[in-house]
């Protein structure tokens, strides 16, 4: 009994003398407020290449050399992380957002920290809690985004189809992906500083869908939903297809 | 305190009073009408200046069958019901355009085969009251019945074609059928078939691919394709065209609910189909390819059939039958008021 009493006052001796010394003490002094930004936004913009996106217009070259339009996009966005850098902390937009490349895609943020960031990363999708039949609410946009439940559940993380021309023909093209192990992760290693209200502007290029690491064969593979190994590639390519920049 | 629930009873009298004033002197007493459909629904957006009341239903739904409401109109003598008949999920056999059927249109954002109307059901009915029917609301004002039906619906008996299409609007967001045999299957009260479950697989997968443009639980994603009906496109086959000009629209139109599809042959915009085995085999070798067909509808390969055989060519229709809502279509507050 008495080894235990030595030991608790010990503890708090000892428990003291930290809480003291890390108030006292000059070297460490709190860490100056952050400075924040209020009225922020997030926009999505879509582009092909430097170009920004005009719908059902047989125009864009693919990196396989097929002409091809886009009729309809839809994807989802989550966990879009800011990453920060020279005092800046590491931060989570809200999400997951459900993007229709035909609407505007602009998003409240509220108030941002102030500071430069080194970029940010997101996934092109939902998270494997988020990706469940149901988990979502049931917005009309949500359950027209479901992937079946025989085909394993959850939802569409993108669909993007279109037309493009093989040897003079014009053929349809649907490139869909879902299920967690498709999941693509974007990088955008852009820095950006968040200096007063604005938007933080993020921009697909959906012409990076067809281009790498993967030259992809809209001729061989029109149709992506039903092949995992369609849908890898996709994956693979989409992680480089977004960037991000600071709009003031 | 010696007298609790009086005082209780003076507090409450003088908040409704209150409430009341603040109400206006046009405030009026309705009955507020809920719509409950299964939690895999979208929740019901229904506008704040037009809530559901059992007032408001009950006159839209007089309207509905009435056909005072074509007086004096291009369409005289005929109602919404003359067309929209409740045995065949408010739809009915025709020639030539194919009747839409009235059935979860509360959850639509797109209207008629083209889309020509967009918004809510406000909005598509001052379509049907100001254009299509060209409702003369003096013949309604001078009726014996409806100023007091308006009066108890509005809270004023003066009829206006916005109160109309207000009133067309709620009976409209009543047509709910959420209780077909796929529905309790969903909600694990019954089991389909062996046929229908394997017909249920294709419907929701790769081999049939229906679920793209008819996923459940509207079995409609309320936009507009074309499904290689034609090759070609002249006249009301230019579908969605004819309303955007766009040429990726030719010969889209909208992809109609499957609620009730057994019964609301025939099938197509121009009721080309008469049954639903001629709609199965369409999908399966009969789509046509053209510049602006969907691009949905090009399967692996480039090809646009299913090459689904006989047995799962049946076990799809098998499956179509189960969205059939035998209650709905038999539910007498649904039916005829007269």
């Amino acid at each position: 009994m008495i080894a235990m009493h030595k030991y608790v006052l010990t503890a708090a001796a000892l428990a003291f003398l930290i809480t003291s010394c890390k108030k006292d003490d000059p070297a460490t002094p709190d860490p100056a407020p952050v400075p924040a930004v209020s009225n922020t936004t997030l926009l999505i913009e879509h582009h092909i290449d430097d170009v920004p996106l005009t719908y059902d217009t047989l125009r864009y070259t693919n990196a396989m050399g097929h002409m091809f339009s886009v009729t309809r996009l839809e994807y989802y966005l989550s966990e879009i992380t800011l990453l920060g850098t020279n005092g800046t902390q590491d931060l989570v937009l809200p999400g997951p957002y459900y993007i229709n490349g035909t609407a505007g895609n602009r998003f409240d943020l509220g108030t941002l920290p102030a500071g430069e960031y080194a970029g940010a990363t997101a996934l092109l999708g939902l998270t494997a809690a988020m990706n469940q039949t149901d988990s979502l609410p049931n917005t009309t946009e949500n359950i027209n985004m479901a992937w079946p439940v025989p085909m394993g559940g959850g939802y569409h993380f993108m669909k993007f189809e279109g037309h493009f021309l093989d040897n003079g023909t014009s053929n349809g093209y649907a490139m869909h992906i879902g299920r967690n192990e498709n999941l693509p992760v974007c990088t955008m290693p852009e820095p950006f500083t968040v200096a007063s209200g604005g938007e933080v502007v993020l921009r697909f290029n959906l012409n990076q869908v067809f281009r790498e690491p993967n030259v992809y064969d809209l001729s061989t593979g029109n149709y992506s939903m039903g092949s995992m190994m369609l849908m890898g590639q996709l994956r693979d390519n989409c992680a480089n297809a977004f960037d991000i920049g600071y709009r003031p | 305190m010696k007298y609790p629930a009086l005082l209780l009873l003076i507090l409450l009298a003088s908040c409704t009073r209150k409430n009341m004033e603040e109400l206006g002197p046009e405030a009026h007493l309705t009955t507020p009408f809920e719509i409950e459909p299964p939690h895999y629904f979208p929740v019901l957006d229904i506008p704040a200046n037009n809530p559901l009341t059992e007032e408001g239903i009950e006159l839209g739904r007089r309207l509905y069958y009435d056909p005072i409401l074509s007086t004096n109109g291009p369409l005289a003598g005929r109602s919404c019901s003359s067309c929209h008949d409740q045995v065949t999920s408010f739809s009915v056999p025709t020639e030539g355009t194919a009747v839409l059927p009235h059935v979860n249109l509360a959850w639509s954002q797109n209207f008629l085969w083209t889309g020509k109307v967009n918004g809510g059901l406000e909005d598509v009915m001052r379509f049907e009251v100001n254009e299509f029917f060209q409702v003369d609301v003096s013949v309604l004002q001078a009726h014996a019945v409806y100023p007091g039906l308006f009066e108890r619906a509005f809270g004023d008996a003066t009829i206006t074609n916005e109160a109309v299409a207000k009133a067309l609007a709620q009976w409209f967001r009543r047509l709910v059928s959420t209780d077909s045999k796929f529905d309790r299957y969903l909600q694990h009260t019954e089991m389909l078939t062996d046929q229908e479950l394997s017909g249920m697989m294709i419907y929701l997968s790769e081999t049939g691919d229906c679920f793209h443009c008819h996923g459940i639980p509207l079995l409609t994603d309320n936009a507009f394709h074309n499904i290689g009906l034609d090759a070609s496109f002249t006249g009301a086959d230019q579908g969605r065209f004819l309303i955007t000009g766009n040429p990726t629209d030719l010969g889209a139109f909208k992809a109609p609910t499957l609620r009730n599809i057994a019964l609301t042959a025939p099938y197509m915009h121009d009721g080309r189909f008469a049954t639903l085995e001629e709609v199965v085999e369409h999908y399966n070798s009969g789509v046509n390819p053209s510049p602006s067909l969907d691009p949905i509808m090009t399967k692996p390969g480039q090809i646009t059939q299913l090459l689904l055989g006989p047995q799962q060519k049946a076990d799809l229709v098998a499956f179509l039958e189960t969205f059939t809502d035998d209650a709905f279509i038999t539910d007498p507050e649904l039916g005829s008021p007269f």
